[in-house]
């Protein structure tokens, strides 16, 4: 059995440590009570972005690759978001093993590119090779970072190094669920190869788009300049997600370790006192049997 | 307005909804140029240039809003302007706009090749010193 002077240094510093969780994880509520605030905030244009996409694509008779896709398939690419830190459990395993099953279902030479230093590392290990990586930005991101991400992936398209450009993501649902979903940024018109319901909601008010808009210059002039941007938004969107994600699963893993930590200086203090006991009784018996043979003298 | 209707208006950022109201009309720098749109205005879907909007309100009270290059569009007495930067002219602080465009001029100067990514570099640069100079053109004319 550990001395008792080993057992206190094992519950002094599983304390420190659980002080510490319990200091990330103040952190990380703050820290996701505002990514969520930002998520609402930012809404709004993500959704009014892709609604314009909608009702301009609907009037335009244009059959660009970005809109309906070159027909052949030869190489796709897919940008994984993964947070710059761990410590928040499963949040970025979940988005890499999604890329990677993706990677399985569209020939692995998809060209990769990894937002996120955890998503770097990992596919360096796994000996996927990265088309481009962005990093530093996650904690916090700015529409800046989006914009650089999103132009790269629109520039893969319009380069015809890929066919399809496919983002991996966490979707926020709350601070204890995300859900890695995929979703198709390019081409536009699509059979729904992603698994973002999102979609379900486009259907709804197609009806409510027939108004007849008057396009100045013309439907396929914005278009061109819309595509870009809504690739953008999408990353954007994803990035705010993931972020809030991102703070929601630090802040349940920390809350968990918390108390984890906590439970086992409860054990360590228990097999302590039961050390200590066991020692004082040792040396009452001592005692005992040393006053008893003096006496029996 | 004899149409008895009301227009509203609302200039979205990504991060975050700039303006988000009543307006008696709305004067933007669409494709073909300047536009006002009062209420009733037909629907209509364009971009807009880097330069100001203003939202007129009852009795001729203005804001004037500095914003970069997006879209726009109007559908039932709706006007909405999806730009990536807008700031209130009164909000603009003209030295860092100022400083934007010395930067940018900068690295422009800095630029050499025309090799496509220094092209798109190149492209990228012009555009912030333009909505640089738009910021600060915007802060001299209409703010305070």
């Amino acid at each position: 059995m550990a001395s008792i002077r080993d057992l206190k240094r094992q519950i002094n510093s599983v304390r420190n440590q659980s002080r510490v969780f319990s200091a990330l994880q103040t952190v990380s509520a703050v820290k996701f009570r505002k990514a969520e605030a930002r998520v609402k905030k930012a809404r709004p244009y993500a959704d009014n972005v892709e609604e314009m996409m909608r009702e301009v694509a609907a009037k335009t008779t244009s059959k660009t690759p970005m809109m309906v896709g070159r027909g052949e398939v030869n190489r796709v690419a897919i940008a994984s978001l993964t947070s710059d830190r761990g410590l928040c459990g499963g949040f970025n395993s979940q988005v890499l093993r999604r890329t990677m099953r993706l990677r399985e279902e569209k020939g692995r030479d998809a060209l990769q590119v990894a937002s996120g230093r955890k998503s770097v590392s990992f596919f360096r290990f796994r000996g996927v090779e990265i088309a481009d990586e962005f990093t530093g930005h996650t904690d916090t991101p700015n529409y800046e970072d989006a914009r650089e991400i999103g132009r790269k992936l629109t520039q893969l398209f319009e380069d015809e190094e890929a066919d399809e450009v496919y983002l991996v993501f966490n979707r926020f649902e709350s601070a204890l669920t995300q859900r890695p979903v995929v979703k198709k940024l390019l081409p536009i018109a699509d059979d729904d190869d992603g698994d973002d319901e999102n979609n379900d909601r486009e259907r709804d008010d197609e009806n409510k788009s027939d108004v007849p808009f008057e396009f100045v210059n013309s439907a396929e002039e914005i278009l061109g300049k819309l595509v870009p941007r809504y690739v953008e938004t999408m990353v954007w969107q994803a990035l705010l997600e993931g972020s809030t994600g991102e703070h929601g699963a630090r802040m349940t893993a920390m809350q968990s370790a918390t108390d984890n930590a906590n439970e086992l200086a409860d054990t360590l203090t228990l097999q302590m006192n039961k050390a200590r006991q066991a020692q004082i009784t040792q040396e009452l018996l001592e005692i005992v049997g040393g006053t008893e043979a003096l006496a029996s003298n | 307005m004899a149409s008895g209707r009301q227009l509203f208006c609302r200039i979205i950022t990504p991060e975050r909804m700039v303006y988000d109201g009543e307006a008696e009309m709305v004067k933007v720098r669409i494709a073909d140029g300047d536009i006002g749109v009062m209420a009733d205005h037909q629907p209509i879907v364009s971009t807009v240039g880097i330069r100001d909007v203003q939202v007129v309100k009852e009795g001729d009270e203005r804001e004037v809003f500095a914003v970069s290059d997006g879209f726009f569009k109007v559908s039932e007495n709706l006007v909405q302007i999806l730009v990536e930067e807008a700031v209130a002219a009164s909000d603009i602080d003209s030295d860092a706009a100022e400083n934007d465009v010395e930067e940018a001029d900068r690295e422009l100067s800095e630029l050499s090749g025309d090799d496509e990514e220094t092209q798109r570099l190149r492209e990228e640069l012009e555009r912030r010193r333009l909505i640089g100079e738009n910021m600060a053109l915007v802060a001299r004319r209409y703010g305070e």
